[in-house]
């Protein structure tokens, strides 16, 4: 199946989010790695999604994950080599399916030859690739990320013996992008990838590039520079390639990050997300209707990229305290739960394991203006792990059979990379790929469909909103619209069965036509449309004029 | 259950759109678009900053106001159309009105709040009134926290009165029914009182409704049932209860709703009350009560003519009501001057328990029976009047507790009448 070749094509994509590490082990060391993710491309394109966003697989000390890289231009020893992720990356194209991969513009890890060789001596060309200071005092109003590890933005090097910037953790040092040689460097790691065939970046930290004085050092003008300054590189050079911005910030800040669409393509809604599950578990449309609200308009050609839950915490950043607290105390209820300003656990725990509210958020996320992006795992409902420190409790081994090692690795157990799940519910012997693909009414194959039928109107990914409001406050019901096709949506957030009235005027004399099942119901017309709806049921109907 | 063909068709829908709640704020009104806006605002603010996570709703029962009340209370839900400006609220909160007649009842009010109240499965709920010109925001808390959090059942509000505001209350509803039910319950009566879901549902089932009175009195019905019902009672200090003026007119409908209610329930209760010597104090949040002392202007000698009026023109009523003794007691204070009139509280407190029996023997029509404790209800007001018209706020408090006493002593003679009515 060939490339879609629309240069639009992150509209329409829906996202599988991978971390080679942990998705399948080729060579039984007990490491996933690109030969076993190339294995599985045809589970992921029976998945029925359209790109792969990968965790970062470079060299690294993995300090973080991965997040701490050492080397821009390699491949992790752990995962295979250069070779093997070329050819993956080709079995990915040959299924029709693209691959976005991390770029950790903001800073390296210490263990990187950059770092090494500036805090060798002050008068190491490459000194002035990070940001050094003889005081702790510079760049004040900076908040700190990490809260629960670190307690300054600036940590001492005894070797040059001044201090250097770091917004995450303190092995993790900032790149100065005053330095055009910093600038150009990272182009080139980023070309580098490119002309191998990589499809898009998932720019990681992007507004935190730039530090200036009397500022919070988050968003400057001077940051959106660099970037547009990627972005016109990327366009001349690359065509058709993409640039996804994570920038955990409110939409009226994110919104600079698309510019006047010479920016970014596409930017994570981080703010939708634990408004989803604060609208589910309120049983109330307010907070998800509220944030859309604020969301301001983006360029044509941008895209929003919506998520439930991925590789970390589900970050309380931009909620208020009141709703901060709300969410921890219905979702995080065990303080082991919570990490820095976020919950660290997966989709189904969240939802306490009921299908009914994990299909009727997927069909929020899959119906919602945005690309959605599903976390690898979450589609046969895996558990997570809160005995794990960080956020290893959302990284574990995939589950692809009840067998040894739930089918990840040939690995003797102790050698595993991660532990797998082993709890009776969220279990690899219980929730696995195997036993869904058997079962015509798993969540897997629930996914599937769902998928299949986003994937079938551009209307989700390209189509207009507009909000309803019944005056039942816990149905959120809106109308996707592109050209002459409309799709009304109707979610229940309840957990009991609720009637709503819609005004449907505007499309008197349509019919309903239900998009799973293909079913009619009865035509609007000038009275309010009554539904009944069940427990977190949602309809996805299409407006016909037949 | 709610009588289906109480509510409007257009209310029950509104009901279905709010759906099931944790809190229910009652607002009876009739044409209080004057006084309204910042009582609801006032609401507002108290759900959202006592019960920030409760399912709240705001029921507006109307009787028909031609001012914009019912506009007034809707505008103020807070939903994904209307954010409130300067309020974080994490919940959609909605605020329906429905209209029940074209002339307010408060009784018909009442009903339509507790109807609201069992079909939306509250929790907790409070009536309010539309003309409590100084609530405060923490109100709410005081009235519905100890049913929402502590599983009391209803909430009554304690004041700071004036010491001759409200006599016809500390002289005959609060003695009265502390002997009965063994509570002392300041304010019986209120515009303002908490109640549970329980209590509301089990007063929404009574066969009361259709007297065809329109339900005047019924929040004091309703507090007595709760004491009948032995259901969990609290109080909660309100503050100042802001005084209203009113003339002497007032007197007769407020002793027909006040003591007809009391004395009409008396046949229902009789298991439990009968039963009840002695009383305590319930639970109550913050001051039990309190007592402002600045000058007040009382017309007292028009209370001693109207008392000696009304004993002169209603004797043969009385004959019929009260016993030779006390008649003869009572003719006796008539003819004193200004200075010797005293009406203890031994003889009022025999007083109003014969008018208590002779009402359920229904010796003459029970309205007339009503009708008839006035004047003499004025002759006690003035008797308080004097007694108190140099005391100090404990001073005041010692007499009222006096009278109080004077009444729980006295029940063993209301028995006794009682079971000498057959």
């Amino acid at each position: 199946m060939p490339l879609n070749r629309d240069v639009l094509w992150y509209k329409d994509a829906i996202i599988y989010q991978v971390h080679v590490r942990t998705f399948h082990d080729s060579n039984g060391d007990g490491i996933g790695d690109f030969r076993g993710l190339e294995e599985k491309l045809d589970y992921i394109q029976e998945l029925g999604v359209s790109a792969i966003w990968l965790m970062p697989f470079f060299p690294s000390p993995l300090r973080d994950d991965g997040y701490d890289i050492a080397d821009y231009s390699a491949v992790h020893s752990s995962y295979g080599t250069l070779e093997d992720f070329r050819k993956f990356l080709g079995s990915a194209h040959d299924r029709g399916i693209r691959v976005i991969i991390e770029m950790v513009l903001n800073h390296t890890s210490d263990q990187h030859p950059w770092f090494q060789e500036s805090r060798s001596s002050l008068n190491n060309p490459r000194r002035d690739w990070y940001v050094w200071s003889d005081t702790d005092t510079r760049y004040k109003g900076t908040r700190i990320i990490f809260l629960d590890t670190e307690t300054s933005n600036w940590a001492w090097d005894p070797i040059s013996k001044s201090f250097y910037w770091h917004r995450f953790f303190s092995h993790q040092p900032d790149l100065n992008y005053d330095n055009p040689a910093v600038r150009e460097q990272m182009w080139n790691v980023m070309k580098f990838w490119l002309e191998m065939g990589v499809d898009a970046f998932r720019l990681d930290a992007v507004p935190y590039l730039v530090e200036r004085e009397g500022t919070n050092c988050e968003n400057l003008p001077e940051t959106h520079a660099v970037l547009k300054e990627l972005r016109r590189k990327l366009d001349e050079e690359f065509p058709g390639r993409m640039l996804l911005a994570e920038a955990n910030q409110w939409p009226a800040d994110l919104r600079p990050y698309f510019g006047d669409g010479d920016e970014f393509h596409m930017a994570f809604h981080f703010p939708l997300m634990p408004r989803m599950f604060m609208g589910l578990k309120l049983e109330d449309r307010k907070p998800i209707t509220e944030i859309l609200q604020q969301t301001p308009e983006i360029p044509p050609s941008c895209q929003w990229c919506l998520f439930l839950r991925n590789h970390d915490e589900l970050t309380l950043e931009m909620v208020t305290d009141a709703e901060r607290d709300y969410m921890y105390d219905t979702y995080a209820e065990s303080k082991t739960m919570r990490l820095n300003l976020g919950i660290r656990r997966r989709l189904a725990p969240l939802l306490d394991n009921d299908r009914r509210r994990i299909e009727v958020m997927n069909g929020m996320l899959m119906s919602l203006p945005g690309t959605p992006i599903v976390y690898y795992g979450d589609e046969i409902g895996m558990g997570d792990n809160i005995n794990l420190g960080d956020r290893n409790g959302v990284r574990t081994p995939m589950q692809w059979d009840g067998g040894t090692n739930g089918g990840f690795s040939t690995a003797v157990p102790e050698r595993l990379c991660a532990p797998l799940i082993q709890d009776p519910v969220y279990g690899y012997p219980a929730v696995n790929v195997l036993r869904q693909n058997a079962s015509e009414h798993s969540l897997l194959n629930w996914m599937r469909s769902i998928i299949a039928v986003r994937s079938s109107t551009a209307v989700f990914g390209r189509g207009s909103i507009e909000f309803l409001y019944p005056a039942n406050h816990r149905i959120l019901a809106y109308v996707r619209r592109l050209g002459d096709e409309a799709v009304l949506v109707i979610n229940n957030l309840s957990s009991t069965a609720q009637a709503v009235e819609l005004d449907l005027r505007r499309y008197k004399g349509n019919i309903l036509i239900e998009m799973s099942g293909k079913n009619m119901f009865p035509r609007v017309g000038d009275q309010p449309y009554l539904l009944t709806m069940g427990p977190y049921q949602f309809y996805w109907f299409r407006l016909r004029r037949i | 259950m709610a009588d289906e063909s109480f509510l409007t068709d257009d209310f029950l829908r509104q009901l279905i759109n709010v759906g099931e709640v944790d809190i229910l704020v009652g607002l009876p009104t009739h044409n209080n678009a004057k006084t309204v806006g910042p009582i609801i605002h006032t609401i507002r603010s108290g759900i959202l900053r006592g019960f920030p996570r409760a399912r709240a709703v705001i029921v507006n029962a109307d009787g028909g106001s031609r001012d914009g009340t019912p506009e007034l209370v809707t505008g103020i839900s807070i939903d994904d159309l209307r954010p409130a400006s300067n309020l974080r609220a994490l919940r959609t909160l909605h605020s329906i009105s429905t209209r029940y007649a074209s002339s307010p009842a408060s009784g018909v009010a009442l009903r339509t709040i507790l109807a609201a109240a069992e079909l939306l499965r509250a929790k907790a709920c409070v009536v309010l009134s539309p003309e409590s010109a100084n609530i405060e925001p923490e109100w709410l808390s005081k009235l519905l926290h100890p049913i929402y959090d502590d599983g009391f059942d209803l909430v009554t509000p304690t004041y700071r009165r004036h010491r001759f505001e409200g006599l016809l209350i500390t002289n005959l509803l609060y003695p009265m029914t502390r002997a009965l039910y063994g509570l002392r319950i300041r304010e019986a009566y209120s515009p303002e009182f908490g109640f549970s879901g329980r209590l509301g549902s089990q007063f929404l089932g009574q066969n009361i409704w259709s007297d065809g009175t329109h339900g005047a009195g019924v929040e004091l019905r309703f507090t007595l049932a709760a004491l009948a019902g032995r259901y969990l009672v609290c109080q909660s200090f309100l503050g100042e209860k802001e005084r209203i003026e009113r003339s002497a007119a007032d007197l007769v409908p407020a002793v027909r709703q006040i003591v007809g209610t009391l004395f009409s329930a008396l046949e229902s209760g009789f298991p439990v009350w009968s039963a009840v010597a002695g009383s305590q104090t319930p639970p109550t949040n913050g001051a039990e009560h309190g007592v402002l002392l600045e000058p007040l202007r009382v017309n007292r000698k028009r209370l001693r003519d109207m008392f000696s009026t009304g004993v002169a023109e209603l004797e043969t009523v009385f004959q019929s009501i009260l016993s030779p003794s006390t008649l003869v007691e009572l003719q006796r204070i008539a003819r004193l001057g200004e200075e010797e009139f005293h009406y203890p509280a031994e003889l009022w407190v025999r007083t109003v328990y014969e008018f208590a029996a002779s009402y359920q023997k229904s010796v003459i029509s029970r309205d007339h029976i009503i009708q008839a404790l006035a004047p003499l209800f004025r002759g006690r007001a003035f008797t308080f009047l004097m007694e108190n018209r140099n005391a100090s706020g404990d001073e005041v408090e010692n007499n009222i507790e006096a009278l109080c006493l004077e009444f729980e002593r006295l029940k063993p003679y209301l028995l006794q009448l009682w079971k000498s009515r057959e």
